[in-house]
Formats: structure tokens, sequence, C-alpha cells
């Protein structure tokens, strides 16, 4: 902070565990085996009778293999949101209780429990406004999950949910990484969760953005995007923190950045300016150039406008080279997990980037010559140099954020 | 990179009309700016809550065009407008070539809009859903606006920790300032109290409520307190770094000192806990050192006469100060209500002189909490006052503002 004396700052900060639940299942590994798979997740669902909505198709997670003592009184986001972070806890074999004051939640989140309070709202409708139960909603707020995350983990340090529509995940974990390089916490919680919800499911369909089939980012017939739900959780420490306790470093967080269109609410400004300027200022932020990166989880909504203002953004970044930098979009094979989808990116980006293995698409579609763009279709691609990975979102509101991970070898 | 930042503007809209200047006077009378919710949609229990701090229908127009109101939500509207009053009260000419950055909380974001979309989904069909009422829906919604009415290119933030948020966004703006990574930034909070939202606070016993013979008000530490005044409006506050508010003459409001956050993990989703010991560790720990805790000479309390988040507020303090005598604390809150971020138009005047009266409707002691709301006195202008935002669900944010 302004006026405050920080002494000598943590300069890098590391990955040292990774949580998720996807419509790929409960964990990291399932989601790994469906990213490289190729097939997608997004088909008919559950969650709620869509059968009067105008599209019929989400990618929807699976019911939990065993219950998980949250209560009654928990949305569902809440749930995938402590799944997550438990996971992601027990994959860098950390224990909070040691120090819970130095450990931080950063969450985004665009919907909380909206699908309970949806439900409270028809219980209203259908049984009379005072009889519906208000326990319902208890956790319907969009702090929910990352409060839940806090509370089920006991941490004691800030905590900070970001609901920044599609940016809000990444954005979080933009916030981790402030918050570790300022000394404030030796260890951050960074994630997201959204589940689906009438509201959004409703909404998208009534901008036409929501494609009748699985979405196909960057493809000349695209038609808009799937919805999604889940959560991810990046166990993020300082690198001093990590080796103190003989944690192995999966992946280093090297740069974020976050800018504004300032351009429209609903639509990207056309040239992609404003994602250009996060992605350079990320990559400025990690201490690289363009020519570093070796490929690119793009956000890859699937809707026209969105797909052309971000491969516009990479040729503005990347120049002759864009075409020749691998790019993927792990929406095409979980859908849109809109606050959320930050998050579940850069844990797909680390993936990708550890395993020196980019996750395909799938096949449908024919590619647009327009866009420009080097697509990992169909099966996974090796990666000859895995080093350097970007990953990036725009969101409604015109904002846009980009992460930058590098190869723990590095660090 | 760290530069000291400083607070050059404030605009403000809420209960107590629009400008620093109507909240100043509405602060200073110490009077609850309540007025009758309307109840009759059946979402309030019998008995409930009755008033709310609600914004009065103002001429914007000096802000905000009514061909362009009309096509915003109530929070997106209430923050371009504090947004483009800050600016205009900072004296920035033209923010162009500038790098800006908007930080905004929200506890609730568009609840109208949202009632209104889920009504249409559930009742008429998802088909009739009015794409209008989503774009306008989403929780960067102001935030969004605002960067697009006032052309803000950097970072553009919402944060949703409910009573935490505004000190947390005047936090994160600060810091976006401070790291070089903003030339200005515009840190606030927006909120609108609907009849629905107004009626499930009164059914979680969250609002103040008539009760025992008392009438239905907001009494900050107060041994008969039930509840908070719900409010609505937003604030927004400019910073600048310091060297550059003073390149272009302007006469800052206040220093952004030091910030922090933490968490008490006792607190359940909807209620606040009792973990004020570990709260007030890490509220001495932010105060040790360059603002140390002698050098407080106001609070500002987010108390806003809830039950056990002023019980928390107060163990926070209690902690923190350790025995020792805390300085004058004044309750905003009693007067504005809580949402819709006047605690940090509040603190921003307090930090630059702004007199508090008592609260009217504050009655007696808590024998518990054995803290009183300042008593209205004249006293001299802080050095450092302390902003509190403590949340339920177990969010906590502290900053410092210093007298320049």
């Amino acid at each position: 902070m302004p006026g405050a004396d920080p002494g000598p700052l943590p300069t890098d900060i590391v990955i040292t565990g990774l949580g998720a639940v996807t419509p790929f299942g409960w964990g990291v590994g399932p989601l790994w085996e469906g990213l490289r798979r190729g097939a997608t997740a997004i088909g008919p669902f559950s969650r709620f009778d869509a059968s009067r909505h105008r599209t019929h198709l989400a990618a929807e997670v699976p019911e939990r293999p065993s219950p998980d003592r949250l209560g009654p009184r928990v949305s569902l986001a809440d749930r995938l949101a402590v799944a997550s972070a438990r996971e992601a806890l027990g994959h860098a074999d950390l224990d909070l209780r040691r120090c819970p004051e130095r450990a931080g939640v950063f969450f985004g989140s665009s919907n909380g429990g909206m699908l309970e309070s949806e439900r409270f709202l028809e219980a209203a409708l259908r049984d009379g406004r005072r009889r519906a139960r208000t326990s319902a909603i208890v956790s319907q707020q969009l702090n929910g999950p990352g409060d839940a995350v806090a509370r089920a983990l006991r941490v004691e340090g800030p905590v900070e949910t970001v609901s920044s529509a599609c940016t809000s995940g990444a954005m979080a974990i933009g916030g981790a990484l402030r918050a570790l390089r300022r000394g404030e916490i030796d260890v951050a919680l960074a994630g997201g969760a959204d589940s689906l919800c009438q509201i959004t499911y409703a909404g998208f369909n009534a901008l036409r953005s929501v494609d009748e089939a699985a979405c196909r980012p960057f493809r000349a017939d695209r038609a808009g995007l799937s919805l999604g739900e889940g959560a991810a959780v990046l166990v993020l420490e300082t690198g001093a923190a990590a080796r103190a306790r003989g944690a192995r470093p999966i992946a280093v967080l090297a740069g974020e950045a976050s800018a504004c269109d300032a351009h429209h609410m609903t639509a990207p400004a056309p040239d992609g300016a404003g994602a250009a300027e996060a992605i350079r200022m990320a990559l400025a932020d990690a201490g690289r150039t363009a020519d570093d990166v070796d490929f690119v989880n793009a956000h890859g909504t699937g809707t026209p406008l969105n797909d052309a203002a971000e491969a516009a953004a990479l040729h503005a970044v990347f120049g002759p080279r864009t075409g020749s930098i691998p790019v993927t979009s792990t929406k095409a094979l979980i859908g849109h997990l809109l606050g959320s989808a930050g998050a579940i990116e850069a844990l797909a980006t680390v993936l990708c980037l550890v395993r020196r293995e980019l996750h395909p698409m799938p096949a449908a579609g024919t590619l647009d010559p327009a866009i420009g763009l080097d697509l990992v279709i169909a099966s996974p691609r090796p990666l000859r140099r895995s080093r350097c990975a970007l990953s990036t979102n725009l969101a409604f509101g015109g904002s846009n954020a980009a992460l930058v991970f590098t190869s723990a070898g590095r660090a | 990179m760290s530069r000291a930042v400083v607070a050059t503007g404030i605009g403000t809209i809420g209960a107590h009309g629009a400008g620093r200047e109507r909240l100043a006077e509405a602060l200073a009378a110490g009077r609850p700016l309540a007025m009758e919710i309307d109840r009759s949609g059946g979402w309030h229990s019998p008995a409930g809550s009755r008033y709310a701090a609600l914004a009065p229908v103002l001429d914007l127009t000096p802000w905000l065009p009514s061909a362009q109101a009309r096509r915003l939500g109530r929070p997106s509207r209430f923050a371009l407008v504090a947004a483009r009053m800050a600016i205009e009260d900072a004296g920035i000419p033209a923010l162009d070539g500038l790098r800006v950055a908007v930080v905004l909380a929200t506890s609730f974001g568009a609840v109208a809009f949202t009632e209104k979309l889920v009504e249409q989904i559930l009742i008429e069909g998802p088909e009739a859903a009015q794409p209008f009422y989503f774009s306008e829906c989403v929780a960067n919604a102001a935030a969004a606006q605002v960067a697009i009415g006032i052309k803000a290119t950097g970072a553009n933030v919402t944060l949703t920790q409910r009573e935490a948020g505004p000190v947390l966004a005047l936090a994160r703006g600060a810091r976006e300032v401070a790291e070089g990574r903003a030339d200005v930034a515009i840190v606030g909070a927006t909120d609108e109290m609907t009849p629905l939202l107004h009626g499930l606070l009164d059914r979680f016993h969250a609002t103040a409520r008539a009760e025992d013979g008392r009438d239905e008000a907001a009494r900050p530490f107060d041994g008969g307190r039930n509840g908070f005044l719900a409010g609505e409006g937003a604030s927004a506050i400019v910073l600048e770094a310091e060297e550059a508010a003073r390149r272009r003459g302007a006469r800052p409001l206040a220093r952004v000192g030091r910030t922090a956050s933490g968490f008490d993990p006792t607190a359940t989703a909807s209620d606040w806990g009792h973990g004020g010991a570990s709260l007030g560790r890490r509220l001495a720990a932010m105060l040790d050192g360059q603002a140390p805790l002698e050098s407080i000479d106001r609070i500002v309390s987010g108390a806003s006469g809830s039950r056990r988040g002023d019980r928390l507020e107060a163990a926070t303090l209690r902690a923190a100060w350790s025995g020792r005598s805390l300085p004058p604390v004044v309750t905003p809150k009693a007067v504005i209500g809580e949402y819709g971020g006047g605690i940090l138009a509040a603190g921003a005047l307090a930090a630059s002189g702004a007199r508090f009266g008592f609260p009217t409707a504050w009655m007696a002691p808590d024998p518990e909490m054995t803290i009183s709301p300042h008593d209205g006195s004249p006293l001299d202008a802080p050095r450092r006052v302390l902003l509190t935002g403590l949340a339920a669900g177990g969010a906590a944010a502290w900053a410092v503002l210093e007298r320049i």
C-alpha cells in the first residue's frame, strides 16, 4: 500500500495445487482425461427444465460421487467451490491451520447461488410470498462460493470476490498474485465457481448468443456459446514459502493484467483493443515478450463477435507469428463457466503447460479463414516448446483479463 | 513502484440527495433518512421493518441525460452519476490520455431487473426474457456503464463482498494507482433497495423493526439495537497519485494510508461471527508501524445497528486497541443506512474535517460493548481516520485516510 515499507517482496509466485469440478467430473483427473479426449461434455441436461427455452444443451456437472457434509443450506456453486478448494489443498499437501492469517481466498463468481434464488422465487410464485422458505436463499449471494471456501478451510486472511462477468475468475487469480507479491499473504486459494441457472440461460438466449448445437469457437459457422458449470481452484504460494516447506511447484503464475474496452455493454470492441492491451500488460508484468508465448488458451466462446474480436487482439499482439501459435478453447469441451471460466481455463492452461500437450477442440465446424489462428482440433497437440502460456478472458461490459504462466523450471 | 495516493473528488447520491454537501449536512444532523418502503408485495413479515433510506427522485440530468438514464438500471444510474460528480468535484478537466481504473462494489447488484427477469422467465416463459434486463442485471453492469460513460480503459473490477465491499474497493483502486497501473481510479459502491430485497432482509431479521416500545431505527452500538436501516445509492471517490494531483493544482481531500482485510471463519453465510479477537489482531498489525494506533483520532465505523455485526465490530476495535481508549467513533450508517457506499464518502468527508452529529435515534449503550457514537460536539480535524467494514459472511476490511 502507498506509504508502507514493504521490505523485500516476493517475486516468484508458484502454483502448488490444483482442484476442479467440471462437467467431466469431480477432480482434476477426470478433467484432464476429458480435455485430452476432445469430445465435448455439452449435451442435454437436467439442472432445470429447459424444455421451454430456445436451446436445450449445456455442460452440467455430474452427481457428486459421495456427500460433502456441508449441510443442506449451501448452494451448488458453494459446494463446487469447496470441493475444488479441498482437492487443490490436498494436491498441494498444505495445512492452512498452521497459519490461517497468512492465507487468502480470491474468487470469481457471476451468479453465486442464483440457481437456489430462482427456486425460492418459483416457490414464492407458486405457494405465496410469505410461505416461501428463506432458508433456500441463504447462500445466494455472489460472495457465497469464496466465503464458503474460507469458512470451510478456516482462512483468516483476505477474502475477495470478483463479479466481473466472464473475467471474474481470471481477475480473482490476478488479485491473488498481487497480494502474494505485496507480501500480504504466503498462500492463496484462487479460482471461481458458478452453477447453471435459468436467468443466464434465458438471458443469453434472449441475446441470441447461445448456439443450438455445442459451441464451435473460431469456426466459420459458429453461432454462439454453450453454457456450463463448475469450479476450479489454484493454490498459489510465494516461491520462498513453497521452497521452505519442500513443496514442488507445478508452474509459475508470472503475470496478470486487465483492461476495459469502454465500448459497449454486450459487444466487444471489434478491434479487440482492450483485450490486446490486457495481453501486452500481462506479458510485461511477467517480464516476457510476445515471442515467448508457446500457446494460447483463448476465451473462445463461439459467438461471432467475441471470437472475431479476440482473434483481432491476438493478431495485434503477435503480429505475423499469430498463425503459428497453437490456440485452443476449453469452452468447446465444457461450455462457458461464466465467473468460473477464467479459473478453469487457467487450470487447463497449467495442465497443458506442464504436460507439454495442448488439449484439442472437437472437429465440428469449418475453419474460418478470417480468424487466421492455428487451432488445435480433434486430437491433442504435443508441444515442442512449452515454457510460457497465455490465458485470455473477455467479458460483458468490455472487461478483459490475461494471465501468463511459465513452467516451473524457469521460476 | 509505490506512489502516494490521494482522494481528490467525492460523488454521492442516496437518501441524502445528490452531492457531498447534502451528505455532509445529513451526517451533521444525525437524523436517520428513513422513509416508508412499499410492503404491498407481501414479501415482509407482518410485524417487520417498514423503513429504508431510499434515494428520492432527483434531477440527475446535469450528470446523466434522461435518454441515457432510461437505458440503465438504478445501480448503474447511481454509479454513473456518482462517478461523474466525483470527477467534477476533483476538477479533472479531461480524462483523455489517462489510464482510468474503475473499482466498484455492490452487495446485491441490479435487484429490480433481476426480479423482473426471473418473473418473466418463470411466469411468461423464457422466451419473454428481455435482453435489456439481462445485460443490466449482471453484477458488473454498473462498473461497465461507468467505464463506457467516462471512457475508462483501465482495470474494470466489480467486488461483491457485502458490507466489506466499499472499503475493499477503495483499497484495490488505491493499489491500481499506487502500483502504477492506473493514473486515476474511480472507486465506490452502488446498490438499490427494492421491496423484495427489503422484505427478505426483514425476514432474516437483519433490518431494524419497532420492538419493545421502541421506534424502528438503526442504533449502532446501542443496547437495544435490533437491525440496520437498509439504504441505497452510490458513492464514488476519485483517487490519483499525489504527485500528479499536486502537479495539476488539485486540492486533495485525504491521502489513502494503509489498508488491510481479513476473514472471520466463525461467521455464517448470512450473519456475522464472533472472531473479534482475531480480526482485532489483524487490524492492530495493519496499524502497527506507519499508522500507529495513537495517531488514529477518528473511527468512521461500519457499525449499522446489526446485533451481531456491531458486537463483532466492537470486539474487533477493543482487541486492536487492547485496553487503550478508542478515539471518537462516528456511525454514518445510522443516518444513511447500510449499502450504497455512503460509508466511503463519509470517510473521505471525515478526513477532510466534516462534522458528524450524534445519531438522534440512539438511546443507551450496550454494557457488553461500551462504545457510544461520538456525542456530536465539535472536534479538531483528524490526522488519521480509520474506516471499517465488516461483512455478514465473514469478510472484513479496513482503510486509513490521512488528513493532508
